[in-house]
């Protein structure tokens, strides 16, 4: 009589790394696939035994009690059997699954950060292209037709040396130093209405060159171009054109005398003798040891 | 005599029909499982078929992608200049 086998199953171990765990584990994979190809040959001989017995035994009660019995043990043997491979093959699948999603999280990260990195490439390549391309920029105060008479207004304020006709009514904004200008002439903005002197007054922070008061304050740079109200690029007159300022001119008595010429516009008139008597009095400082005078002279002047 | 005999061959024809009919019970048990446990393999087997299905499917769309990255990454390799500049 054939009777069922139990499956040899090694001893457990404790592992300590996961490989032999897995190897652990595929071993009893395999262990239980192999009693299940053995369970179908035990069968198929234990039929042929049962059916021989029964036709020669003479006890045929005894053997047919006997194959009962071994039914019972072979198909319960063999729901044990398939239901631990099934399991295994379940385990085994559901791992590989999550595997498989664990490399596609991977790839799809790695995939991301190749995104990125395209985007930033195109990013700079743009960033770079468009810094090659340099686009003319337009003042954007110039825009509007009231920032243009703020513009204008102020540049006639701040060169009050030039005269009003180089100023076009246009949109050019550079007002020509070279035009026909007499030396010693100035303009003190005769031509603009108080209105908009008032006007330039109140707003001195987007037009730093509005001058309120002193002198001082303003840097001289002789051969620069009043053209743009920037503030790096001081709006200063043409010393040929320009009031001469002698080095040892107290600035003082500029920022005094400026309220006074927008108040009264004969001192442009006068002010080609009193230049004169200027350069005598500095000519004659060297000679004579007048100087206290002549500091006089200029504090009253 | 001979009501006896036919008794005992009564009781003899009832014990052996009675016996038959749990033989053929306890078969009808036996195929009964071994039906389960064929339905059973079946669907199992459907299951399992369904799963491999769909791990294939998805190893083949993750063999895709990373061919697609490999050649994305090949093309980089091959213009250093994209980093350098």
């Amino acid at each position: 009589m054939v009777t069922m086998t139990a499956s040899t199953r090694p001893t457990p171990r404790e592992s300590s790394n996961f490989d032999e765990v897995s190897m652990h584990q595929s071993l009893l994979f395999s262990d239980s696939l192999q009693d299940l190809k053995n369970l179908r040959t035990q069968l198929y001989s234990a039929a042929e035994y049962f059916e021989l017995s029964y036709t020669n035994d003479d006890q045929k009660q005894i053997v047919v009690e006997t194959l009962k019995d071994y039914a019972i043990k072979a198909l319960v043997n063999t729901v044990d059997h398939l239901g631990s491979v099934s399991y295994k093959v379940n385990d085994i699948l559901d791992e590989k699954v999550d595997e498989v999603s664990g490399t596609e999280l991977r790839v799809s990260c790695i995939e991301q950060r190749l995104r990125t990195c395209q985007e930033y490439i195109d990013h700079e390549g743009l960033t770079q292209q468009s810094s090659v391309i340099s686009t003319p920029k337009y003042h954007k105060r110039l825009d509007d037709e009231d920032d243009w008479h703020q513009f204008r207004n102020a540049v006639r304020a701040t060169i009050r040396e030039t005269p009003p006709t180089t100023v076009s009514k246009g949109r050019s904004p550079s007002p020509s130093p070279h035009a026909s200008q007499k030396p010693g002439v100035f303009s003190f903005t005769s031509t603009m209405p108080k209105k908009e002197l008032d006007k330039r007054s109140v707003s001195p922070h987007r037009f730093p060159l509005l001058r309120s008061g002193s002198l001082v304050s303003r840097p001289m740079t002789p051969n620069s171009r009043s053209t743009t109200p920037n503030s790096s690029r001081p709006t200063t007159p043409n010393p040929s054109n320009a009031r001469r300022r002698y080095p040892s001119e107290p600035r003082k008595s500029a920022s005094m005398r400026l309220p006074a010429d927008r108040e009264n516009g004969r001192e442009v008139e006068h002010y080609p003798s009193k230049s004169k008597r200027l350069l005598k009095a500095l000519l004659s400082r060297r000679k004579s040891k007048k100087d206290d005078m002549l500091y006089t002279y200029l504090d009253e002047y | 005599m001979a009501r006896a005999g036919g008794i005992t061959n009564a009781v003899n024809v009832g014990i052996a029909v009675q016996a038959d009919w749990e033989n053929r019970e306890f078969i009808s048990h036996i195929s009964l499982n071994v039906r389960r446990l064929f339905d059973f393999l079946v669907q199992f087997e459907a299951t399992t078929k369904s799963k491999l299905a769909s791990l294939n499917e998805k190893l083949d769309t993750l063999e895709r992608r990373l061919e697609l990255l490999e050649v994305q990454v090949g093309t980089a390799t091959a213009n250093p200049s994209l980093f350098n500049s």
